[in-house]
């Protein structure tokens, strides 16, 4: 039973580095030039990233916009005044951020 | 004259085998595996004179029994490829350990040569050995080599070509005390058949068959005429030793092999005065210490974890751009696609690429996960780990190696079954084995979250925590009882090892060694998994898409095709190009959008970007003006495009879903929902549930399309409950268990196919999974129903079910279980850690 109590310590102890899908997430975001930015996101297995979180972040780290992927696994919005970041939120410690200086048209 | 001579080399682990190997053979080796099973065989060439040799290396074993696979190889070499001479490896620092194999290859009368390996570490830690009383001993010729330095090799070599051309056999008898005289009855049985003798030495064969060793059996059976005979004096004597001795034969053996290996170590190696305990005892005191042991156990599987998982999980991430580049170059050359429907050899070929990226995107985790079970095989701590856990695995009939396949898989959450299945490699219990293969795979792997979360999220939002505990742990729960209910039934007759395997020596592991391994293996794994994954890639295509839509339903898609594309075309109408950009050129227009799209990514710096772009006008200027909005016209009509390509892409999403609820898979999803319904699945969660056996990431992705995202800013959560009105936390519960349990993904299954070396294992793995997790599903779901319980009171209740369950499992006593006996050379193991 002591055994038993070891194990469970052990799982307890797996739970802080519960951080990795076996499969990647992938995004990729491109300018469409009319003020707006398109981002596709996915999994490297090839599932689709439909309802994923997406958030647009400020220079200041502020939640700008909120939103999720669409069916087609995409998002659009409109494209902040100054620095920004978008993040693609799969899961904790799961996402991908790209910098908005990256997104061009 | 020039002729052909087939050496083989045995050793133990950790004695140096594969250095003597490359002493003798230099580069020229060859790697590829044993006939039919998942074992190395490398072979290598030497000459001697006239003589050219065959070299060929036999798996590590710590004896020449079949309780594992290693030992099996070894054992069917020697006795079916008859080497003219075996050079045995042993540690001249563990003497006595490496013996016990020695004795064995004496035993059964080949022509051997010992290399007395490692001399130099004898010498460090204060031994001398009496080479010649040795020869005396064993009646072989003994050379004492370093092979690390080069040191021997001419010598061996020397003896190699006298033993093959003396071809005299000493013989070397073990005393096996009160069993002797049954020995000579089955020997005087066996010589009846005056061939037998010839071929097998009789008193090998009688012992082996006194071990109940099936292989012995079978030979037995094609060699002699009367094996009836024989098999029931072997039963009978057998039962007549359990009754006069109280111990059974099998342990009586490796007693009595032991003590003469300990025998002649005593006579031949003196150890200096003051040196009495070497290093890796003294390693051992902490390693494997009560308390310490266990620490250092869960440190090192930490690190393993981070090193392979989460390291390893970056890497691929940062490697993926590779895998997605051979998709693209892949999906350049098949045929264009189509607006809603693409040729059979474009989505045939897309699936089958998109089926083997998926596993490559794994490789960085792979070649990290080799090198680092290379790095702890060769350090010795295998072993040790392997008892500090066994104790409490014996129990479910599992090992204690069994410990690093689950952590692998997800014993929390947070693995994956591929890498936790090929982990299991590594224990040498057949029985314990096959059980942790077939357990592995309930374990919950990162792939099985995302249908937990949306579940959770929607059902128990108050609990949510609670709720993760309870899918994480209670999975432990169902495993270990499984694990030993299986060891009790299917797995009753697999081979099972009587005592636990001895401690080797800890050894710093090379850098080279460790490396060359891992790829090794890597290399081989891919070869194999590769060709299979295409073919069930196929397999799985044809079940997802055929027979394909009806005549009004495609009827239906070309009118909404037609539809989209007149609407683009009345807006081209009205501007300049009007006459220039034509109906057939709506396609062309969406697919140089997708590819300039294509080279854009990842692309960080404007200027490149604007390379990119001139070229793409360069090509197309018309197509270009549309996709890059230029002009008035381009801007308008670029809207238009948006439009178009958006109905595009909803269009071909319904006819995939309505493509597969139609497919061969879709309607064996409606045909079990009479059963299913009893769980709370109705047929649209039956199709998620198939679809997600392709790759389990892919239940939360269909769930989401049949539920829909449609804009209306309703979460999957939000519509699941209201499509599914009636849907309750019950439902859920029933529904994450059943997950649960699935079988494995395709991946895992041919993991599984590739462990268990037998498709029967890997369908009667995904058979029984699914039967369990149905079987679960509806104790949970109608139990709970007619118990009127809440979907949180049947949690908990189901929990303290399966923990109840696996304390009982663990006190029912097996057989096996009473014969575990440390039989030597591991005291102080043996102090700390029972």
């Amino acid at each position: 039973m002591k055994k038993l109590l070891i194990l469970c310590l052990l799982a307890a102890m797996l739970t802080l580095s519960v951080q990795a899908f076996a499969h990647s997430p992938l995004m990729s975001c491109f300018d469409n030039g009319d003020g707006t930015v398109t981002c596709e996101g996915g999994f490297s297995d090839g599932s689709s990233a439909a309802g994923v979180s997406m958030h647009v972040k400020g220079a200041d780290g502020n939640v700008l916009i909120e939103g999720k992927m669409n069916q087609d696994s995409e998002f659009t919005f409109n494209k902040p005044e100054g620095a920004y970041t978008v993040v693609f939120d799969a899961g904790e410690g799961h996402s991908v951020v790209i910098d908005g200086s990256n997104i061009v048209e | 004259m020039s002729s052909s001579l087939l050496v083989a080399l045995a050793g133990q682990p950790n004695c140096g085998k594969s250095t003597v190997f490359n002493m003798l053979t230099g580069a020229r080796q060859h790697v590829a595996n044993y006939p039919g099973v998942t074992v190395e065989k490398k072979t290598g060439f030497f000459s001697l004179g006239d003589l050219r040799v065959e070299l060929v290396d036999l798996p590590g074993t710590y004896s020449l029994t079949s309780y594992s696979l290693e030992e099996r190889v070894a054992r069917d070499f020697l006795l079916n490829d008859n080497p003219g001479v075996v050079i045995d490896v042993a540690d001249a620092s563990n003497l006595k350990r490496n013996l016990y194999l020695t004795i064995q290859l004496l035993e059964m009368e080949v022509p051997t040569v010992v290399a007395l390996n490692m001399m130099d570490v004898a010498t460090r830690r204060g031994q001398s050995l009496d080479v010649a009383r040795l020869e005396e001993l064993l009646g072989v010729p003994v050379v004492p080599t370093v092979a690390k330095k080069g040191e021997g090799k001419e010598a061996i070599r020397m003896a190699v070509e006298n033993a093959h051309a003396d071809k005299r056999v000493a013989p070397f008898v073990v005393d096996y005390g009160p069993l002797e005289p049954r020995i000579e009855d089955i020997s005087i049985l066996l010589g009846k058949e005056p061939t037998l003798g010839a071929q097998y030495p009789l008193r090998w064969l009688a012992v082996k068959l006194l071990e109940k060793d099936q292989e012995a059996e079978a030979l037995l059976r094609r060699a002699h005429s009367e094996p009836q005979a024989v098999m029931d004096a072997v039963t009978k004597a057998r039962a007549g030793f359990l009754e006069s001795e109280g111990r059974d034969i099998e342990r009586q053996v490796a007693y009595a092999r032991h003590t003469a290996a300990g025998r002649i170590a005593r006579e031949v190696v003196a150890v200096e005065e003051g040196r009495g305990r070497s290093l890796s005892d003294r390693a051992d005191r902490f390693i494997c210490h009560r308390v310490l042991g266990p620490v250092i156990l869960i440190l090192i599987l930490l690190a393993l974890y981070q090193v392979s998982i989460v390291f390893g999980g970056w890497l691929a991430v940062e490697v993926w751009p590779l895998w997605g580049g051979i998709e693209n170059l892949v999906s350049d050359l098949l045929p264009e696609a189509g607006f809603i429907e693409d040729p059979l050899v474009r989505s045939l070929g897309e699936w089958v690429v998109k089926s083997m990226t998926a596993i490559l995107n794994y490789l960085p985790i792979f070649i990290l996960l080799f090198a680092f079970i290379a790095a702890l095989e060769d350090s010795g701590y295998m072993p040790r780990m392997a008892f500090i856990l066994d104790r409490l695995f014996r129990r479910f009939g599992l090992h204690g190696q069994s410990t690093l396949p689950m952590i692998l898989g997800g014993v929390y959450v947070g693995g994956c079954a591929i890498p936790g299945v090929m982990a299991t490699k590594a224990i040498p219990d057949e029985r314990a084995r096959l059980a942790t293969i077939l357990i592995v795979p309930m374990m919950n792997c990162l792939a099985k979250v995302p249908l937990y979360l949306i579940l959770i999220d929607a059902y128990f939002p108050q609990a949510g925590g609670l709720a993760m505990f309870f899918i994480a742990t209670v999975t432990l729960f169902m495993a270990l009882p499984v694990a030993k209910a299986l060891s009790m039934t299917v797995l009753r007759k697999k081979e099972h090892a009587p005592f636990i395997m001895e401690m080797p020596p800890y050894h710093v592991p090379t850098m080279g060694g460790v490396m060359r391994r891992s790829i090794e293996r890597t290399w081989l794994f891919l070869k194999k998994i590769i060709t299979v994954v295409a073919a069930v890639a196929v397999v799985v295509f044809v079940l997802i898409n055929f027979p394909g839509l009806s005549e009004t339903r495609a009827a239906h898609f070309a009118a909404e095709e037609k539809a989209a594309i007149d609407a683009f075309m009345a807006e081209v109408d009205k501007t300049e190009y009007k006459g220039v950009i034509t109906r057939d050129d709506v396609l062309g227009i969406i697919l140089f959008d997708e590819a300039l799209k294509q080279a854009k990514v990842g692309v960080t710096d404007q200027a490149v970007s604007d390379t990119i772009n001139a070229r793409f006008d360069a090509a197309n200027p018309v197509y270009s003006a549309v996709v890059r909005r230029q002009g008035d016209d381009g801007r308008t009509l670029n809207r238009e495009l948006r439009k178009v390509i958006s109905t595009r892409k909803q269009l071909r999403r319904e006819i995939r879903t309505e493509r597969f609820e139609g497919s061969f898979l879709g309607v064996l999803g409606r045909a079990i929902e009479p059963v299913t319904q009893y769980a709370g699945f109705n047929w649209r969660i039956n199709i998620a549930l198939l679809s997600a056996f392709a790759a389990k990431e892919n239940s939360a992705a269909t769930l989401g399309s049949i539920y829909g995202i449609d804009g209306s800013g309703l979460s999957v959560e939000e519509s699941m409950k209201q499509a599914e009105a009636g849907f309750t936390p019950l439902h859920a519960l029933a529904l994450m268990l059943f997950m649960a349990l699935y079988p494995p993904c395709i991946p895992t299954s041919i993991m599984v196919r590739h462990q268990a070396n037998s498709t029967k294992w890997m369908l009667f793995s995904i058979g029984y999974q699914s039967l369990l997790g149905l079987f679960v599903a509806v104790l949970v779901f109608s139990g709970g129903s007619m118990l009127s319980l809440s979907g949180f009171q049947a949690m908990w209740a189901f929990y303290a079910l399966c923990v109840a369950v696996t304390v009982i499992m663990a006190l029912i006593p097996t057989r096996e279980e009473a014969r575990t006996t440390v039989v030597d050379g591991k005291e102080i193991c043996k102090n700390k850690c029972s």
